[in-house]
């Protein structure tokens, strides 16, 4: 979703401007645990303000507003720890936020129709939320506590679970599933006279999508490339 | 990595330029991917990475390397080569691109240029899945492995892969659980046969 056309955004610019052009940013926004209420802040003041380094700020806004950063301007980022609490504070919305949304929903859609479709797809949702959950408590317990111990410790640290590689197939499992669960529903399973509780599952599900597809990549293309620069050069880390 | 997207290669040293084509092309469909790319050498090396499918190039970037770019042409196929043209080039030169773009060209021209090759990548997908499609989907969400439905169905495994990529193809459905699904909603195996 990140070729829409948007600003690309740069230090100088107002937070208000820019979200009423596009409102995902107010997920980057809560992600970094920052008031809506932006006032007449430009990008450069909300992050000095909030001790968020710009440079991070601007290449995951950025991604938002459809950019991709170049190899250039990630390696050129240096504070590895505002690209954690991004991801956490992440995480935290996936779990405690968007997954009792979207299950709340079909089971609302669960209890006016009772149709085997629909306790197909409740079925597949509930799997398909166990695997995310898996993935997230296994970042949150053992990914984000590897990286931070090899930055403060300058060196890799020992007796770790961390896989680069394990990690990545776990991504791609969840995009998977997620466009099975968009795709089966736009194509293959229909409701009748169900449009509201319908469109706001729906809806949740593509604002998921988006989110994810952004947390994906700065998870896989940002922070695993810069810690592995670390690990190669631990002294100077 | 969605299948359907559409990667678009940009070598254009105006900046002007190069946004406008960009603002038009992305207005146009939802799965475009822009990149832009300073030089010739640039695009080579992000080749091996990126799925191209359309390179738009302005000339003046070729010009004193054409047999460089006539290499990276050769080495790669289905791709579509434009050049963005908005002065005089000899005419060897652009006979070395698919096809041309003007300054001057309308956005429908542009659009029509670029939505031609990606309208007969889109239009080849036929969703209904053959006879054979439906029976190695039957013995997939029964639980076979690729080499017990080859030996079911009396095929090599090969074309039980082959059948496997060309129904996810269709379907635009990869997970087991997810076809298990599209096969009770299609009627094609009953729900009382699943372990769902």
């Amino acid at each position: 979703m990140y070729q829409t056309h948007k600003t690309f955004i740069t230090p100088d610019m107002k937070l208000s401007g820019l979200i009423n052009e596009n409102s995902s940013l107010l997920l980057l926004l809560e992600h970094f645990e920052v008031d809506f209420a932006v006032k007449d802040r430009t990008v450069e003041q909300l992050c000095t303000e909030n001790k968020i380094d710009l440079a991070v700020f601007l290449v995951i806004g950025n991604l938002y507003n459809g950019f991709y950063p170049d190899e250039k301007e990630i390696n050129s980022l240096t504070d590895i720890t505002s690209i954690i609490r991004f991801l956490k504070n992440s995480h935290r919305f996936y779990k405690n936020d968007k997954y009792p949304e979207l299950r709340y929903f079909i089971q609302q859609l669960h209890e006016k129709h009772d149709s085997e479709d629909i306790l197909l797809i409740e079925k597949f949702f509930n799997d398909y939320f166990e695997e995310v959950l898996e993935h997230l408590d296994y970042e949150d317990g053992v990914v984000f506590p590897y990286i931070i111990r090899l930055i403060e410790e300058g060196k890799i640290p020992q007796n770790s679970d961390f896989s680069a590689n394990d990690y990545r197939d776990h991504h791609s499992d969840i995009e998977t599933k997620l466009t099975d669960l968009k795709n089966l529903l736009l194509k293959y399973i229909s409701l009748k006279n169900d449009f509201s509780v319908r469109r706001k599952f729906m809806f949740g599900l593509f604002e998921l999508e988006f989110d994810l597809n952004i947390h994906s990549i700065v998870e896989d293309k940002i922070l695993l490339p810069l810690v592995g620069k670390i690990e190669v050069e631990p002294a100077n880390g | 990595m969605d299948k359907n997207r559409i990667n678009i290669a940009i070598l254009e040293p105006s900046q002007i330029i190069y946004e406008g084509l960009s603002n038009i092309l992305l207005k146009f469909k939802k799965n475009f991917y822009i990149y832009r790319f300073n030089d010739l050498e640039e695009l080579k090396h992000s080749f091996s990475k990126l799925e191209l499918n359309i390179a738009i190039i302005n000339p003046s970037a070729i010009q004193n390397k054409l047999t460089d770019f006539v290499k990276l042409k050769n080495t790669s196929r289905g791709i579509l080569w434009i050049a963005l043209i908005y002065s005089f080039f000899d005419n060897e030169l652009l006979q070395k691109f698919d096809d041309e773009l003007t300054i001057n060209s309308s956005r429908d021209q542009i659009l029509n240029k670029i939505g031609q090759s990606v309208n007969t990548a889109v239009n080849s997908q036929i969703e209904e899945l053959s006879e054979r499609e439906i029976e190695v989907l039957i013995q997939m969400v029964a639980g076979l492995s690729n080499k017990e439905v080859a030996d079911k169905l009396n095929i090599s495994i090969h074309t039980v892969i082959s059948h496997r990529k060309n129904i996810t193809e269709k379907t635009g459905i990869k997970s087991l659980s997810g076809l298990t699904i599209y096969a009770i909603s299609k009627k094609i195996i009953p729900l009382e046969n699943t372990s769902i």
